[in-house]
């Protein structure tokens, strides 16, 4: 240690000598410990580590820095792996960022400071000491005033950011956050470091959570597979296989290949059946994520499709707007989100609107709960408006409603692209519906797992307004028979007017819904209309149950074809393929509504 | 109407050669004359046979494609990259043309393929609904699936079909230069007579006893089956010739027009076609031809005046027609005649009692 310093010709030790020149500003009796930890670290390194550890990070990194050689340098800040608290991380990390900078002492040295603040007009901000955080001061006095383009930060090379690694690495290993620290755990399985065992052993001694305990032992068995013995080597691979380690798949094969070139019988058979055991758990998770995203495709199409269920399947209009209508629900989310926050600023046909916020704090979280409601409500108002003043003189030629509502369709997207513009509008998730949920390496997100649990909601729920509510035994009847509903003193009028709102409040919903999942733009109802007609054709027109199963298989179709295929545009066109000789196979769909009618 | 196709076949050209109708007005109206073609032939599936096809711009477009296809291979050496390959191919990484599209080097088998891929296309699609009885809404739903199936198919590279940007950068057509204002004068009075052609065609065609039987299954299909007809050949016969006169349009509209994308045929463009024909007065024959032009002349109109307004236009004048306007442009005479027969009627007894005046009322709903 002293020996470079003597090569440089100086008489004292550099770190004893900072230590002298910052007790020259300070009081006597600590100037005095400061000296005696000088002194003590004279002694060499190793030994000092007790020693070392209760003196604070700052201190100890201050001093690292203005060590005068990048070995020694290094040498400090690996002796930082002793204790390796978030403190010294911090620190750490603000050396590599260059936010540490050197200032002159006013005695030939140079002190460690961060500056804090804002700037003054000349450009400086006041620097604190790194050692313990007091101003530094000129040599008059006062305190120091350092613009730090003006100065020089603390330097690091590569080797030394790569001691620094060591010790944030080991300093996340014993992170109290259990995340953050399953993936310090997973993370020092790179590189096969055999240095790193001790830790890991010692951190398995003292976990406690069983998945971290997992990746313990993951991350122990990949280290080992560099061991020299076969049978080390054999049992992790077997440890590997029984753990279905997906990280350790491409080290296994490279252990695999290495085996089979030297002869190593017993490391290879162990390595080729844990590879066979993680292949296996593999197609597991690839199977299981399929069926997932499968059923909350389905999920989505079948909350697309059941307001047209009602709408086309019952009332037998063939709406082209729906998918304007779901639009209409994703821009009410759109707007209540802004209602929640801090407003909106609308400027259509060159007036400027300005709806006023609430500016909830927690809105961002909670103004979806609201957006659910006022999606139905808008959708079944527009719903109304149509059926009022278009549909309900359509109701006889369903080809023409088709037609008619087309042409709505173009006039309603265009008017969201005058309203709302023509780009996507940003919808943001409310918390508690992001992130995901990861079960046996399988992640379930939760906007999803939402969509799916909604869907069975809304199923529910139109279950339930049909069949067990007088307007739902008004509405059947409407639908079988017109004309005897009418003879028995029901006003069909009235009737058609609320299925068509009802439906098209469903179809609000769904656009509340797709706001969560994809991007919210003028032509969103045009990405599921064809989709959502061919679901309720397939289902069978009439039929909820249909709708239901007709949805979810052909959810399922889609991703089960798209995972096999690689592609997700020749899996749709495969289903719609599959849809159009389906309906030759059954033509009236998987559930037909007896009749005696011919047409 | 034997003036309207003289002045159309015959006139125009020739203004156009001495110099009184530009060669852009000219080859506007070739535009507008292939989707006239389009039009008839929706109208015969519709209007004749109450069949609604939302599939029509697939098979213009196919016929569009195999055109395109022949004259891409004619630019030859002459695109940017100099190559014999047609530019997308060689953007894509191919080094020799694929086997597929070797035979369209040839002129007449390009022109035969015209007529053979849509009407096939037809003819499986037809088989397949007619023969299950998929009619009335549901069929117009499955050949709209089917377009978007296709165009979604057409929108990607790997099928060779030029991905997104289509075919474009033409050069000759059978050794004409197709930048010359003479070629592209052939081009309209081609138009212009197949057009006069299928008019008289379909004429023909529905006046015979088939276009009867035509006309009994748009009216009530149960009936004629139960008279002894085997409706769904009927059907099919009309579906296939009707995709082929579109394909004929389309392989006529791809070099006046110099571009082929797959955004031709999307559900909307069939759509979009419907709306021609229902504004034109559907069930007639000039009809689909008169709501071909005057919508998209409209269209070229409006979309450089009020480029916002346009969709709004569009879609609002679809729904006023269908809604008060049942037989179109072409049904306007009758229309007002039977209001003025109406009011002339309610007007005579109320002139003897007091001086009501009714309000006139815009159509049968």
């Amino acid at each position: 240690m002293c020996i470079h310093g003597l090569k440089r010709g100086a008489f004292i030790n550099p770190m004893a000598r900072r230590v002298l020149n910052r007790g020259l500003r300070m009081s006597l009796p600590r100037s005095m410990v400061l000296i005696g930890i000088a002194l003590i670290a004279w002694i060499p390194l190793r030994s000092a580590n007790a020693a070392e550890t209760s003196r604070s990070a700052r201190e100890r990194i201050a001093e690292a820095v203005t060590a005068e050689t990048p070995d020694k340098q290094r040498e400090l800040v690996l002796a930082l792996k002793s204790d390796p608290t978030p403190d010294v991380v911090s620190w750490l990390e603000k050396w590599k960022e260059g936010a540490i900078y050197l200032v002159d002492d006013g005695n030939g040295g140079v002190v460690p400071v961060v500056l804090t603040g804002k700037q003054g007009a000349d450009g400086g901000s006041s620097a604190l000491r790194l050692s313990d955080g007091a101003p530094a001061l000129s040599a008059d006095g006062k305190p120091l005033l350092v613009n730090p383009d003006e100065v020089e930060a603390a330097e690091t090379d590569s080797k030394l950011r790569k001691a620094m690694k060591e010790v944030t690495d080991l300093a996340a290993l014993a992170d109290p956050d259990i995340t953050r620290r399953i993936r310090a755990i997973k993370d020092s399985a790179i590189g096969q470091n055999p240095e790193k065992l001790p830790a890991l052993e010692a951190l398995k001694s003292k976990e406690k959570d069983r998945d971290a305990l997992r990746a313990l032992d993951e991350s122990i068995a990949i280290i080992r597979l560099k061991s020299a013995s076969p049978d080390e080597r054999a049992d992790a691979c077997k440890t590997l296989g029984e753990l279905d380690s997906l990280a350790a798949k491409d080290t296994l094969k490279n252990v695999l290949a290495d085996a089979e070139k030297s002869g190593d019988s017993v490391t290879a058979k162990a390595a080729r059946q844990a590879i066979a055991a993680i292949d296996a758990h593999v197609a597991m998770i690839n199977a299981a994520g399929t069926a997932f995203r499968g059923l909350s495709l389905g999920s989505v199409l079948l909350v697309v499709a059941i307001g047209l269920a009602i709408t086309f399947g019952l009332m037998g209009i063939i709406n082209m707007a729906h998918g304007e209508l779901i639009a209409v629900g994703a821009y009410t989310t759109y707007v209540m989100q802004n209602v929640f926050a801090s407003g909106l600023n609308l400027s259509p046909f060159g007036q400027s609107i300005s709806i006023p916020g609430m500016n909830i704090a927690s809105g961002g979280d909670w103004y979806f709960v609201a957006a659910l409601p006022a999606s139905f409500l808008v959708a079944a108002l527009v719903g109304l408006v149509l059926e009022r003043g278009v549909i309900r003189f359509l109701y006889r030629r369903p080809l023409e409603s088709l037609l008619a509502t087309w042409g709505i369709s173009l006039v309603m997207q265009q008017l969201f692209r005058m309203i709302f513009g023509s780009n996507n509008v940003q919808v943001s998730s409310p918390a508690w519906l992001s992130g995901n949920w990861t079960v046996n390496d399988v992640d379930f997100g939760w906007n999803r797992v939402f969509v799916i649990g909604f869907a069975v909601l809304i199923i529910a729920a139109t279950w339930l307004v049909l069949n067990k509510t007088p307007l739902g035994l008004l509405i059947r009847s409407v639908m079988q028979n017109r004309n005897m509903a009418a003879c028995m003193g029901i006003r069909t009028e009235r009737v058609n007017m609320l299925t068509f709102g009802f439906g098209c409040g469903l179809a609000g919903l769904a656009g509340a819904f797709l706001s969560q999942i994809g991007n919210v733009g003028p032509s969103l109802g045009q990405d599921y209309i064809v989709n959502s007609f061919m679901t309720v054709v397939v289902g069978g027109v009439g039929n909820i149950l249909g709708t239901v199963i007709s949805a979810l298989g052909v959810g399922m179709a889609d991703q089960v074809l798209q995972q096999y295929l690689g592609n997700p545009v020749t899996g749709k066109i495969l289903v719609l393929g599959a849809i159009i000789l389906f309906l030759q196979w059954r033509p009236a769909g998987l559930f037909v509504t007896s009749s005696r009618s011919l047409d | 109407m034997i003036a309207a196709a003289l002045f159309l076949v015959v006139v125009m050209p020739a203004m156009n050669a001495g110099g009184w109708v530009s060669d852009f007005t000219l080859n506007v109206w070739g535009k507008y004359l292939c989707y006239g073609i389009m039009a008839v032939a929706i109208d015969l599936l519709w209007g004749y046979t109450g069949l609604l096809c939302l599939g029509q711009a697939l098979f213009f477009s196919l016929g569009g494609y195999m055109m395109g296809m022949h004259l891409m291979l004619m630019i030859g050496k002459l695109g940017a990259y100099k190559s014999d390959l047609p530019d997308f191919m060689v953007f894509l990484g191919h080094s020799q043309v694929p086997a597929f599209w070797k035979p369209f080097y040839s002129f007449p088998f390009a022109m035969a393929m015209v007529l053979i891929v849509p009407g096939l296309l037809a003819l499986i699609f037809g088989y397949l609904a007619f023969r299950s009885r998929i009619k009335g809404v549901y069929f117009s739903i499955l050949t709209q699936a089917l377009t978007y199936g296709a165009a979604l198919l057409f929108f990607r590279n790997d099928l060779l079909m030029g991905g997104n940007n289509g075919f474009t950068d033409f050069r000759t057509l059978v050794g004409a230069n197709l930048r010359e204002p003479s070629t592209q004068r052939v081009l309209y009075i081609l138009t212009a007579v197949l057009l006069v052609a299928v008019v008289a065609g379909c004429r023909w065609l529905t006046r015979s006893r088939f276009g009867l039987i035509q006309r009994a299954i748009r009216d009530s299909e149960n009936r004629v089956l139960f008279s002894g007809y085997a409706t769904a050949n009927f059907k099919l016969f009309i579906f296939v010739v009707c995709a082929m006169i579109a394909a004929s349009a389309g392989a006529l509209y791809v070099p006046q027009v110099g571009i082929i994308n797959p955004s031709e045929m999307t559900p909307d463009k069939s759509l979009e076609a419907v709306v021609w024909v229902a504004l034109g007065g559907r069930g007639t024959l000039v009809g689909p031809v008169i709501g071909a032009v005057s919508v998209n002349s409209l269209k070229s109109w409006a979309t450089r005046a009020y480029p916002d307004m346009w969709l709004i236009i569009l879609g609002g004048a679809f729904v006023l027609v269908v809604m008060f306007m049942p037989k179109g442009i072409v049904g306007i005479p009758g229309q007002i005649s039977s209001i003025y027969q109406w009011a002339r009627r309610r007007w005579k007894p109320a002139s003897a009692t007091t001086d009501a005046v009714a309000p006139p009322q815009a159509a049968d709903p």
